[in-house]
């Protein structure tokens, strides 16, 4: 069975930090395939891998519509079949791991159709491909997983970082989420850039979020160091204090 | 299966993949700038039967994938030329379809894509078991193309991997490729038995059913026939699904008693008659999707067109999305169709109504880009758009001038 991990925040909670450990991490125990979900941030860059920027999922269904209402496309190849040689195309194969890159959203127009095909496209490549894991950076709206182009996600690590405005954020994503009629397993917080212990009144707030927290991560010294000189995280040393919660992170999920 | 050669062969292999980590060498895809497939009907005496030949550099001679340096992508052409008394020109797609199937049963190989874009892969324990020649390729090709379809009493492969020689050929595999399509174009619901229809957009418009038949392709204009077939296949209890098309009942507004059975289905009984080339009386239902609207225009007894991203304002004062709010939520409205773009190439298009030659008003943009087809029928001078005429009265007054055949009375309805 796939397990699918999907992590959200708003900008700026290092949730494309964690995204890209647990991808590494979790590429050691089995194949992953690697989601950017978020075309805001660059799991790309964080993994340490170019990317193509006309190789989105997007681009593909933007070019695809094009074709198709400008009569470019044969009539003859259907369109599932294209969708879904054109988003093996786009993977970006690495060691344990494919990166696949949704990019921009929908723009007007009609998507069912598109969308269908993606969605039968997705749900081939995972069965094809066997990977083990899923993992997926997700924006804030967590377009995918509300147009249902993600059904079932296993567990969905929301970030915040230690505010009041941070975690309020945090509840409005799992009331979003609860409200689709997608399957969620397991739902957990993670709070990022701790420094001490938390106020009480964020301890307030998360409680009232009815939010678990599953871990809570220190500032990484090693982190602002590898941001400066703009290296991938993955470059992070094995001991360094996010590499370790990571990990923790990882095995309390028993993923 | 496999005897002679030295990986198996079957259908459980279809599903494998072979990743970067495993690849030992690919052939055409992305990174290669010329390849294609293309299989030809020839007659007999063209053909040495069960020869294959390969034109330059064998797997064994190129370098493989480096997982530092790269490389290790080749430009490939495969030609499958087959002959036999009952196959004619039609068969060739079907016999080239096949490549990409064959090439997936054999372990250790993988094959992506079609036409101009094919893509195949060996993985590095299929080279290791001494998979080194192309050769062994076309050699499984025709074992298996003679055992699996019995109409192809001679087959020969060719294997290219020589770039020149592959740039040569391409252009006559496009001009093939090229004639197909048209050929597809030319496929009539008369020529079928099954319609598909699809119900993606009833959580919007819940008594919505695109009807999608080879005259007709869905509102949306994502779905053609093809690619209904292509869906219903791998998903038949899916929301595109196949509608045996049943009983002819009016050849001219396109009545069918398959099309209405399933309409009044899957309509929860709102309607259960639909014309296919009629925007009167039973038209087709719209969702919210759909690429274009046709409207009625009363005063000139004629029709408009416009698309969804004309945002100016149509020639009866309403912008598109005006109009669309009217015409969406799965209703059948008389004189008011939500249609795909490419239904204007068809050749049953408001065929009852009078067809392109009943439309007096699209956008310039439309305009232009179906020039071709409105020229063909002597239609482009005759249509004004938002440049000439700004209400109805200036649409009158330019369709006497300009002698539009339908004002003049030069359309005859089909009967």
């Amino acid at each position: 069975m796939t397990k699918t991990i999907a992590i959200a925040g708003k900008g700026g909670t290092g949730k494309t930090t964690v995204a890209a450990l647990l991808i590494k991490l979790l590429s050691q125990k089995g194949l992953v395939l690697a989601v950017d979900a978020d075309p805001s941030t660059n799991l790309s860059q964080a993994l340490g891998l170019l990317l193509d920027d006309s190789k989105t999922v997007g681009r593909i269904r933007e070019k695809m519509a094009e074709d198709v209402s400008k009569g470019r496309l044969s009539p003859t190849i259907a369109k599932p079949e294209y969708l879904f040689s054109k988003i093996v195309e786009s993977l970006v194969e690495s060691k344990g791991f494919d990166l696949l890159s949704m990019g921009r959203p929908e723009g007007p127009g009609c998507y069912c159709a598109s969308n269908e095909f993606l969605r039968a496209s997705l749900d081939k490549l995972v069965k094809d491909y066997k990977y083990n894991y899923i993992v997926m950076d997700c924006e804030a709206g967590m377009e995918h997983i509300s147009r249902q182009t993600t059904r079932d996600v296993d567990v969905l690590l929301i970030m915040s970082d230690p505010t009041i405005k941070g975690v309020t954020t945090a509840a409005r994503m799992k009331k979003l989420i609860e409200d689709l009629r997608s399957n969620v397993g397991k739902v957990g917080l993670i709070i990022n850039r701790v420094r001490g212990e938390l106020s009480t009144e964020i301890k307030k707030a998360i409680d009232e979020s009815g939010l678990q927290v599953i871990a809570l991560i220190p500032e990484d010294p090693d982190m602002a160091g590898l941001e400066m000189k703009g290296r991938p995280v993955t470059e992070l040393p094995q001991e360094s204090s996010l590499q370790l919660k990571v990990k923790e992170i990882a095995e309390g999920l028993r993923l | 299966m496999a005897g002679e050669f030295h990986v198996d062969i079957g259908p459980q292999y279809e599903g494998e993949v072979i990743r970067k980590e495993n690849l030992y060498m690919e052939f055409g895809g992305p990174k290669a700038a010329h390849k294609f497939e293309l299989a030809t009907v020839k007659s007999l005496d063209e053909i040495e039967n069960e020869k294959v030949e390969i034109i330059g550099p064998d797997i064994g001679d190129l370098k493989p994938y480096d997982e530092e340096k790269g490389g290790g992508s080749y430009p490939i052409a495969i030609l499958v030329d087959v002959a036999g008394g009952e196959l004619d020109k039609d068969a060739e797609a079907i016999i080239e379809r096949r490549i990409h199937m064959f090439t997936n049963m054999i372990e250790g190989w993988y094959h992506m894509n079609q036409r101009q874009d094919t893509w195949l892969r060996i993985s590095k324990d299929c080279y290791k078991k001494g998979f080194t020649s192309l050769r062994e390729l076309g050699e499984i090709y025709i074992l298996l193309y003679t055992s699996e379809m019995s109409i192809i009493e001679k087959i020969q492969v060719t294997i290219i991997t020589d770039e020149k020689k592959i740039k040569e050929l391409l252009p006559h595999a496009l001009e093939v490729y090229a004639a197909r399509d048209e050929r597809a174009r030319t496929l009539n619901d008369e020529d079928v038995d099954t319609f598909y229809g699809c119900t993606l957009c009833q959580s919007f418009a819940p008594t919505h059913i695109s009807i999608i038949a080879p005259n007709r392709i869905a509102n949306c204009g994502a779905i053609n026939w093809f690619d209904g077939r292509a869906a219903a296949k791998i998903d038949p209890d899916g929301p595109i699904f196949a509608i045996p098309k049943g009983e002819l009942i009016d050849a001219v507004k396109g009545e069918y008693s398959g099309v209405n059975a399933i309409e009044a289905n899957k309509s929860l009984g709102t309607y259960d008659r639909v014309y296919l080339y009629s925007a009167f009386e039973h038209p087709h239902t719209s969702c919210g999707c759909f690429e274009a609207i046709v409207y009625y225009i009363p005063e000139a007894d004629a029709f408009g067109v416009v698309h969804r991203d004309f945002k100016g304002e149509t020639v009866v004062g309403e912008t598109f999305s005006h109009m669309a709010g009217e015409t969406s939520g799965g209703k059948q409205i008389e004189g008011r169709l939500g249609t795909g773009l490419q239904q204007l190439r068809s050749p049953k298009f408001i065929q009852a109504d009078g067809g392109l030659a009943r439309i007096v008003w699209m956008p310039k943009e439309l305009k232009e880009r179906f020039k071709d087809v409105l020229e063909k029928k002597g239609l482009y001078d005759k249509i004004a758009t938002e440049e000439d005429v700004k209400n109805v009265d200036e649409l009158l007054a330019f369709l006497e001038r300009v002698g539009h055949p339908w004002i003049k009375g030069e359309v005859q309805l089909p009967t």
